[in-house]
């Protein structure tokens, strides 16, 4: 499985604007990538972790999100649950690339065979 | 000895100071004391206000930072839909003229620039202060729901009957003790006339003393029987935008109802709004206010972190997808949102918390 999401989130998600992209595997470790340096790795890791967290927060309020974003002036995070609990994480520079293909990478982040 | 007359409780709400310190002065000296002015520079300080003394009268000015004139008459509309209400401003438009009165402000007045142009608001206020309705109570329907008042009734385990009517249609609906005890209009009685009465979309009713019905048609509780009633009457408007949408082509209008982007109608849920420290401005139809403001000053602080982790710059929104519906909620350092649609469609047992 970790190597199908490997490939692509390291294909697919490579996109002009992504400033990075992650997603939280069954053992609650991240499998994230940076594309910029204004947003290391590490850095990005803490955000999709806490971002993550505030899912569950919804989640126990009986607000149960399958897509959650984070919009700000020059941007957005986003988060999408898959229904084998699969997490993903995007964060996007507005007016570029990323931004307008959100909606097709979360679609083939949804429709993606992790069963081998 | 003769009788003094009544004072005159007068909130203004204006962010400019020294047209508050005029209208004061003025308006108090020309009412002969019988006016007592009170002045907020912003809707926060008029809510307290409006929470610490009765007022009679307010006088809000529609260009105000935070909330502007016009959500604030709207708020003000649902939370005191017995208080007169008019609007000032220096910039009259045929939209912000309707926008307030639509919103449930009884005047809309230009501000004017000399004193016989203040001495024409004065008299115009004092004659709306000083107005009583017909006895008995009143509203319209478009402005306090028929199920706010009957809610209101119930809970105060009132005796009294409810009587409504438009140009199409006439009807009672008896409260006795607390509980709704029979409804008729036309031929239909029970709970059939109960829905009937409560789907109307506009019209007027009138709260008549009790007196006992000739027969008892509807038992349960009411809070199901009102619940049964926004049911039917969902799915009514459900099948009617379906029609629309089967034999129209051109998109449908706004109505109290809109369609999302999946096709389906939704409606708004729930609505929260908060000053910047949690306290509650507006809330409808939301029952764990204290649930939700938690999980917006948790928003909030997630916020102040991200915005130093993240070359994004600062926080607007959230927005959340969920199984059935949707929430939006904005968290700036002076108010907080919260705001839940759901699918009309959707089955009542499947909606969120």
């Amino acid at each position: 499985m970790s190597n199908t999401l490997q490939k692509w989130l390291t294909a697919d998600a490579v996109v002009p604007g992504m400033l990075g992209c992650g997603a939280l595997l069954p053992d609650r470790t991240w499998l994230s990538y940076s594309f910029k340096e204004t947003c290391p790795r590490e850095q990005l890791n803490n955000i999709l972790h806490q971002l993550a967290e505030t899912m569950a927060l919804f989640a126990s309020n009986g607000l149960v999100p399958r897509r959650l974003t984070w919009t700000f002036d020059q941007g957005a995070v986003l988060l999408v649950v898959r229904p084998d609990g699969l997490l993903l994480g995007l964060a996007t520079q507005f007016n570029t690339e990323a931004a307008q293909n959100v909606d097709r990478l979360v679609a083939n982040f949804l429709k993606l065979d992790l069963s081998h | 000895m003769s009788e003094l007359p009544k004072q005159h409780q007068v909130l203004f709400v204006d962010d400019d100071h020294d047209f508050l310190q005029v209208i004061r002065e003025l308006f108090v000296a020309w009412s002969e004391n019988v006016w007592q002015v009170h002045c907020a520079k912003s809707a926060d300080e008029a809510s307290g206000i409006l929470k610490a003394r009765k007022i009679d009268l307010i006088v809000v000015d529609v260009n105000m930072p935070v909330l502007d004139g016009i959500q604030f008459i709207h708020i003000l509309n649902q939370r005191y839909p017995q208080l007169k209400k008019a609007v000032i401003t220096g910039h009259a438009t045929e939209e912000k003229r309707s926008a307030c009165l639509s919103e449930g402000a009884e005047l809309f007045i230009e501000k004017p620039h000399s004193t016989e142009g203040l001495k024409a608001v004065f008299t115009m206020l004092d004659e709306l202060v000083s107005w009583t309705p017909q006895e008995g109570f009143q509203g319209v329907l478009r402005q306090v729901g028929l199920h706010d008042v009957i809610q209101m009734e119930c809970l105060g385990r009132n005796s009294s009957i409810l009587e409504i009517h438009n140009q199409q249609t006439h009807g009672r609906i008896y409260i006795e003790d607390g509980s709704i005890v029979h409804a008729v209009t036309g031929n239909t009685v029970g709970q059939d006339a109960f829905q009937k009465l409560l789907s109307l979309a506009s019209g007027q009713f009138q709260l008549q003393p009790f007196e006992p019905p000739s027969q008892h048609t509807i038992e349960g509780q009411w809070e199901f029987l009102l619940m049964e009633a926004a049911r039917v009457h969902d799915e009514t408007v459900s099948q009617v935008v379906k029609t629309e949408t089967a034999t129209k082509t051109e998109p449908l209008p706004a109505a109290k109802t809109s369609t999302a982007v999946s096709g389906f109608p939704v409606h708004v849920a729930e609505t929260l709004i908060c000053s910047g420290q949690g306290d509650v401005l507006y809330a409808w139809q939301c029952r764990e206010a204290s649930t939700r403001i938690k999980l917006l000053q948790h928003i909030a602080q997630q916020t102040t972190q991200l915005g130093q982790l993240l070359p994004l710059g600062s926080f607007d929104r959230i927005e959340i997808q969920l199984a059935i519906g949707r929430v939006v909620a904005q968290v700036k350092p002076d108010r907080m949102i919260f705001v839940r649609t759901a699918p009309t469609t959707a089955n009542p047992s499947q909606k969120q918390a």
